[in-house]
């Protein structure tokens, strides 16, 4: 009975593989086609080069449906599109309006307390932070609005990539659903959404931060559900033979013993957000990126190269406060050594 | 003893194939340079089809956008070029033709217009036909720009181009800076995308933009006027946008501003490759090679309806015209004739 389920299974495979077939030959341009579809099978010369007629048409549902989106729901992009910018254009004024040496305060203050009063860390990005100014001028307010985008991905990432890698850890059919798709965000080539992207926001902040999200929030997932699933078996049995319910179980148990990984999915979404940043001002998004793009099309190594270093720096910046807040966390969340009774 | 064994036979297997692969490609062999826009592609793809068919050459194709595809250009690696916006890269282009990198091979396209646009809905609707009509702040509400409330965005071009920097001192000259941002899109792509995403959306553009391309077949795009073309004025203009290519826009001096010249793009090759005397006809052939606008605008027509096939295209535009048998010697010219 099995056996006869699994054929039809593959026969229905196929008779969709043979009729998609049909339909490229079909929708393929006459010019491209033989005159009648018998000469295909008297005539083999096809099989040296792939026949432009085996062509699977892809792309133009492909636009239409894009088009398709753009008129229909473009009321619901503006939406969002106004949301992220209101959200970025009044943090970026109000960073901006600062005096910079007040910025440099609110810095080393945020990684002073993240970090559990480390002074090294705290130096170091207090000297990084410093010198994104020091190296240009015009370096101060790029680098306020890079890291205003960078931030606002980073949120848009956490809200959504986390409750997403716990709901794949807990449940199989969510992960094999949602695997290709992180390996299809992952791997397809940033262009293939920033282009639309501006299509749907237009220019400028949003459609990066969209592209920070679909480029940086996999390793996120990846990391919680990770590090969600690792966690050992028997704590979780013993936390239900207590009594506790589901609930109770992942809030008390499994997320704070799975915090190191999702600090480090964290961690690795910000250092990915800065890198897609810099390829965003290629879409016209203001930042320290097109400093880069600037010096790259002028053939000014130097100049691009100097911008390159403030994107370390900045890197810098973000990787201490993410990593030592994340160090801090596992410590508080780590049983004390000493036990007293 | 299997280790040397294995050792030698693959070092003469690799040899042998080297071997045969150095006498197929001796014939000729040419290596072009492409950009990211489709002008260039179909241009490129025209030449090379004729060097393929017609020189029997081995011709190789690398694409990419503007500055690496320049910098291999300069440095050898690209043979020729076929469409170079010479004066958007003057600086670079001239320092290398002074060096004895590359020689110029003349012009490509005679004409080429470049300028402001308004789509053709707005600019009906709102009477705009000049610059001047673009200075009202109702009529900068219409193109708001999300990143600078209060004022209009114009989507200019990419900055580190030349012509970024003549449209912010345009911007300036003209008033429009009190309005408009400047607002560099980052890459051509983006520039069209954000062309197309205002049509679709029925939404009022305004930009900067220029033919021959693809897309001004596609959308409809009317060119505002600005004062007329004056030699003496653009003169005095460009030594100021000069000055703030080097040394940023805090240099900026009052200056005057007139329209865009008819740009000619042109062709070039490098220096070590023009002076080969084996690769003399393909250079005489490059030189000779010339297409007026319109004719680039119906190739590129054919190119957006041909599913991004450029043989397809190049083979369009040579059975359609005649007057490419002139650019080559009788004997390839049949040899072209016949593969059509």
């Amino acid at each position: 009975m099995k056996k006869y389920k699994t054929y039809l299974k593959y026969f229905i495979y196929s008779v969709i593989f043979v009729s998609v077939i049909i339909i490229s030959y079909r929708s393929a341009k006459p010019r491209y086609k033989p005159e009648h579809y018998t000469d295909i099978f008297k005539d083999f010369s096809w099989l040296n080069d792939w026949p432009k007629w085996l062509d699977f048409p892809l792309m133009q549902p492909l636009n239409s449906g894009f088009d398709w989106l753009i008129v229909k729901y473009g009321l619901f992009f503006e939406g969002i599109n106004n949301f992220l910018l209101g959200l970025y254009t009044t943090m970026k004024n109000s960073i901006v309006d600062l005096p910079w040496p007040l910025v440099i305060a609110i810095v080393i203050t945020i990684t002073y307390f993240a970090s559990g009063r480390k002074t090294q860390t705290t130096v170091l990005v207090a000297f990084c932070t410093f010198f994104l100014g020091f190296l240009s001028p015009r370096y101060w307010d790029k680098c306020i609005m890079t890291t205003c985008i960078v931030v606002i991905g980073m949120l848009l990432c956490i809200v959504i990539g986390i409750p997403v890698g716990i709901a794949m850890a807990r449940n199989k059919k969510v992960r094999n659903a949602l695997l290709p798709i992180l390996d299809l965000m992952q791997t397809i080539p940033s262009f293939c959404y920033l282009i639309p992207g501006i299509l749907l926001f237009g220019l400028g902040a949003v459609p990066a931060i969209i592209a920070i999200f679909v480029y940086a929030v996999p390793p996120l997932i990846r990391l919680t559900d990770l590090g969600i699933r690792l966690v050992d078996k028997e704590v979780i049995e013993a936390s239900e033979a207590f009594g506790a319910s589901k609930k109770q179980t992942l809030w008390g148990v499994q997320i704070p013993l799975a915090l190191p990984n999702i600090m480090q999915g964290i961690n690795q979404c910000t250092m990915m957000s800065l890198a897609m940043v810099v390829i965003a001002s290629m879409i016209g998004t203001r930042g320290i990126g097109d400093e880069v793009l600037l010096g790259l099309q002028q053939l000014n190594v130097g100049m691009a190269t100097e911008a390159g270093i403030a994107i370390v720096l900045l890197a810098i910046i973000f990787d201490r406060i993410t990593q030592s807040y994340g160090e801090k966390m596992q410590e508080r969340t780590q049983p004390k050594k000493k036990v007293n009774f | 003893m299997k280790f040397l064994k294995r050792l030698i036979l693959s070092a003469f297997f690799i040899s042998t194939f080297s071997l045969v692969g150095t006498s197929a490609n001796a014939a000729c062999k040419v290596h072009l340079g492409d950009f990211d826009w489709d002008s260039a592609n179909v241009h490129t793809a025209i030449v090379s089809y004729i060097l393929k068919n017609g020189y029997g050459c081995n011709v190789e194709v690398t694409k990419g956008s503007t500055t690496p595809i320049m910098a291999a250009h300069y440095d050898g690696q690209l043979d020729i070029i076929t469409e170079v916006w010479r004066d958007n890269i003057v600086q670079m282009h001239e320092e290398a033709v002074t060096k004895g990198q590359i020689v110029e091979l003349g012009v490509n396209t005679p004409s080429s217009t470049q300028g402001f646009y308004v789509d053709k809905a707005t600019s009906d609707k709102y009477n705009l036909k000049t610059v001047e009509d673009m200075m009202k702040p109702e009529i900068a509400k219409l193109f708001a720009d999300p990143e600078a409330p209060g004022k209009g965005r114009m989507t200019s071009c990419i900055s580190g181009w030349t012509c970024y920097t003549i449209n912010m001192v345009k911007h300036k000259v003209y008033g429009l800076d009190k309005f408009y941002t400047n607002f560099d899109p980052g890459s051509g792509g983006a520039l069209d995308a954000a062309i197309a995403g205002g049509f679709k959306k029925g939404k009022p553009v305004f930009t900067y933009y220029w033919t021959p391309t693809g897309l001004m077949g596609k959308v409809d795009l009317v060119q505002l006027k600005e004062p007329a073309y004056d030699n003496a004025c653009w003169t005095k203009m460009m030594a100021v946008v000069e000055d703030i290519k080097a040394n940023g826009p805090d240099v900026y001096k009052k200056t005057c501003a007139s329209a865009y010249v008819d740009m000619s793009l042109t062709k070039s090759a490098t220096t070590k490759f023009a002076n080969d005397p084996a690769n003399k006809p393909i250079i005489d052939f490059v030189k000779k090679y010339s297409v007026p606008t319109a004719e680039v605008n119906k190739a590129l027509g054919f190119y957006m309806t041909a599913d991004g096939d450029l043989e397809a295209t190049a083979k369009d535009f040579l059975q359609g015209s005649s007057a490419w048998i002139k650019w080559v010697p009788a004997d390839v010219a049949a040899k072209v004739k016949a593969s059509l």
